[in-house]
């Protein structure tokens, strides 16, 4: 937990979750810049004082439909660098779609849920917070329930998609390879095949792996 | 004894008291008679020159000349079409004829409605289903082109029994009152010219043509054929208004029909807004309060399981802080459960009406007088009425005390909501004070109940809910 200083702004509609998360991150040593209860709150808040991360509710007021989604994505485009952390107690694979459709990198979406397993929920924010990937396994699975039929990942064995699907939760091999139980070596070896499989370049690793997630997601 | 008198004087009195008022009274009636009498002289006098006789002439001339024509068409395409029936072609043909008789009843309509200023509501457009098999389907089965073929069918009889009577009185007007002036002939020709002679000149029509008496007779005769003529005209077109609004208006099984689906598209857009409400108050509640807890437990959990010293006065916090969310998490459900069904309503409606009426905010005092049981839905609807009505009074009406009376009438029930409040309430779909009682309004109608409001400025409230008993 080489957090120090990570630097956070919450919106969120719900206070009672709104309290509980500042709570939580304090607890964890991040550095509150902001906790808002709408979209132009959380604006103005990143404006004055630029968080690393922002964790946006996608339904807040006045609609409570995607005003969440909508200021993500305009946020990314003004504030450079800012991780998003979408936060919902749904999953739609469209939001993840639109979220993700130029560029995978600081962007995570998880179920609500998820900060009940404290240490996950943070190690993904700090994934997020310096460009990482973190998607909620749901939004995998329902991707790649959207994607069965497609031809594109049909090369792969259900191991490499299994691999993929972590990859694109945004782990790393070590995480991978502990949550499938096998050792980080054997991870690598299907990644490289996946790598293959999918006629990716041999390029920077990490570019190669966001490559890979965005064919993944966009089959 | 004494009663006995008394019963025996008793009718005697007021006869006697009664007998000059009879005279006053009669004498009153003849006066205004005697008004009427001469209202109706001239109203009868005026008559041939107003403008109505006229445009009904001129609507029994056009419409029926109308009807002639394409009755003729309608008829003979409906002869071909059963003739051919046997070769699919003849299905086609009545098809195309029903097509026809649907516009000719456009244009009766709009005929009566240009000359009898008798508007009439369009029966529902042409449902026209999609290919060419689609097409000739719903033509045949077009049951406002049915009607209006029989509409055309009764109007030609009844155009020419007019055209034979009514017309032709026009026409010994006509005659009548010219003949001085040309002074030639029997007058008029028509059939009620006859009937008339035999009435009124039962002799003198006899006489010699053109002589002086004959003349007159033939004049007076005129005349009275030109005071009838409006009459008896407006009798006739009194009876097509009368086949054109059954025949050519809205069906009424058609109109019963849309209706209900309205209120069938009423019921689904409010349970679907119900669902919706619902899933907002889990969503924003009972949810966030879940996850809220489900994070302290976690944070509690991790501290527990940390290898460094526990710091245990946190955790007793968390662990508080985890225990305080569940039970307001409990009562939320518990609110949003009620929400959806009422569980008062499982030991009855006087039972959950009396549950509401103390739970008011206002005194409110509740009359219960219902044998019959309804139906759940209906008790459902009665109970979320008289919540929501209770709540009304309770937040806009400024009262101090309002009363509920919930009465069987045959096989109704008639909800009574009054409150001694301001009043001015109202039923538009604007404005959150009557939002909620337009809400009602269309949830009631949704069973056929219906909902009535009297509220004048300065109160007091009446709310008045017919709802079938069984629904």
């Amino acid at each position: 937990m080489t957090t120090g200083a990570l630097r956070v702004a919450i919106a969120e509609d719900s206070a009672i979750l709104r309290d509980g998360l500042v709570q939580l991150l304090v607890d964890r040593g991040f550095t509150i810049t902001g906790a808002v209860a709408e979209p132009a709150a959380l604006r103005s808040s990143v404006a004055q004082n630029p968080p690393d991360v922002a964790v946006i509710d996608i339904r807040m007021p006045p609609t409570f439909t995607d005003e969440g989604l909508r200021l993500a994505l305009e946020l990314r485009a003004k504030h450079e660098g800012l991780g998003i952390l979408l936060f919902s107690q749904y999953i739609e694979t469209r939001y993840a779609a639109d979220l993700l459709a130029d560029d995978a990198a600081g962007i995570g979406y998880l179920l609500k849920d998820r900060v009940a397993d404290v240490s996950d929920f943070v190690e993904a924010l700090e994934r997020v917070a310096i460009g990482g990937t973190a998607l909620d396994p749901e939004v995998v699975t329902q991707l790649i329930g959207a994607t069965r039929r497609s031809d594109t990942l049909s090369a792969l064995t259900p191991r490499e998609r299994e691999v993929l699907a972590l990859m694109a939760e945004g782990r790393s091999n070590g995480a991978i390879g502990q949550a499938l139980v096998v050792s980080e070596g054997a991870v690598e070896k299907h990644v490289a095949n996946i790598f293959t499989k999918l006629d990716l370049p041999v390029s920077d690793q990490d570019h190669r792996r966001v490559l890979a997630v965005l064919r993944f997601l966009e089959s | 004894m004494t009663l006995v008198t008394d019963d025996g004087e008793a009718p005697a009195q007021p006869e006697s008291e009664q007998h000059p008022q009879p005279g006053g009274v009669s004498l009153a009636i003849t006066d205004e008679q005697v008004i009427k009498m001469k209202e109706l002289v001239q109203r009868i006098l005026r008559e041939p020159f107003t403008k109505r006789p006229w445009s009904e002439l001129a609507f029994w001339l056009v419409s029926g000349a109308l009807a002639i024509v394409s009755l003729a068409v309608v008829a003979a395409t409906m002869v071909a079409g059963v003739w051919l029936i046997i070769t699919f072609v003849g299905l086609i043909i009545i098809a195309l004829s029903l097509r026809i008789a649907r516009g000719v009843g456009r244009w009766q309509r709009a005929l009566a409605h240009n000359f009898l200023d008798e508007t009439i509501e369009e029966p529902g457009p042409f449902a026209r289903r999609p290919g060419f098999f689609g097409w000739l389907q719903s033509a045949l089965r077009d049951r406002v082109a049915w009607r209006s073929a029989a509409y055309l069918a009764l109007k030609l009889p009844w155009t020419l029994l007019g055209v034979y009577v009514a017309f032709s009185l026009w026409w010994d007007a006509f005659v009548g009152i010219l003949n001085p002036i040309f002074s030639h002939g029997d007058g008029g020709s028509g059939p009620m010219w006859g009937l008339m002679q035999n009435i009124f000149l039962p002799n003198g029509i006899s006489g010699d043509g053109g002589s002086f008496g004959h003349t007159l007779g033939l004049f007076i005769l005129g005349l009275l054929a030109l005071f009838a003529a409006p009459w008896v005209m407006h009798g006739f077109v009194t009876v097509d208004k009368l086949l054109i609004r059954t025949l050519l208006g809205p069906d009424p099984v058609a109109a019963r029909v849309r209706s209900l689906e309205q209120a069938r598209t009423t019921t689904v857009d409010a349970s679907a807004a119900t669902l919706r409400r619902i899933e907002r108050d889990l969503h924003d509640g009972t949810q966030a309060q879940l996850v809220a807890l489900a994070m302290r437990l976690g944070m509690a959990k991790e501290k527990l399981e940390s290898t460094e010293d526990v710091d245990l006065d946190r955790v007793r916090e968390l662990v508080d802080e985890a225990h305080r969310g569940a039970k307001e998490a409990i009562t939320e459900l518990r609110d949003i459960a009620r929400g959806i069904h009422p569980p008062a309503l499982d030991i009855g409606l006087e039972g959950a009406l009396s549950t509401l009426a103390s739970r008011s905010a206002i005194p409110t005092e509740l009359n219960f007088d219902v044998r019959a049981r309804p139906t759940p839905a209906i008790e459902a609807i009665a109970y979320y009425c008289v919540a929501e009505l209770l709540a009304n009074v309770a937040q806009h009406a400024q009262a101090s005390r309002a009363t509920v009376s919930c009465a069987q009438q045959g096989t109704w029930l008639r909800l009574v909501v009054r409150d001694d409040g301001r009043g001015g309430a109202h039923l538009s779909t604007v404005g959150s004070t009557s939002s909620g009682l337009f809400g009602l309004t269309e949830r009631v109608r949704t069973v056929d109940g219906r909902l009535d409001l009297v509220s004048p400025p300065g109160g007091p409230t009446v709310v008045t809910v017919d709802l079938p008993l069984a629904a």
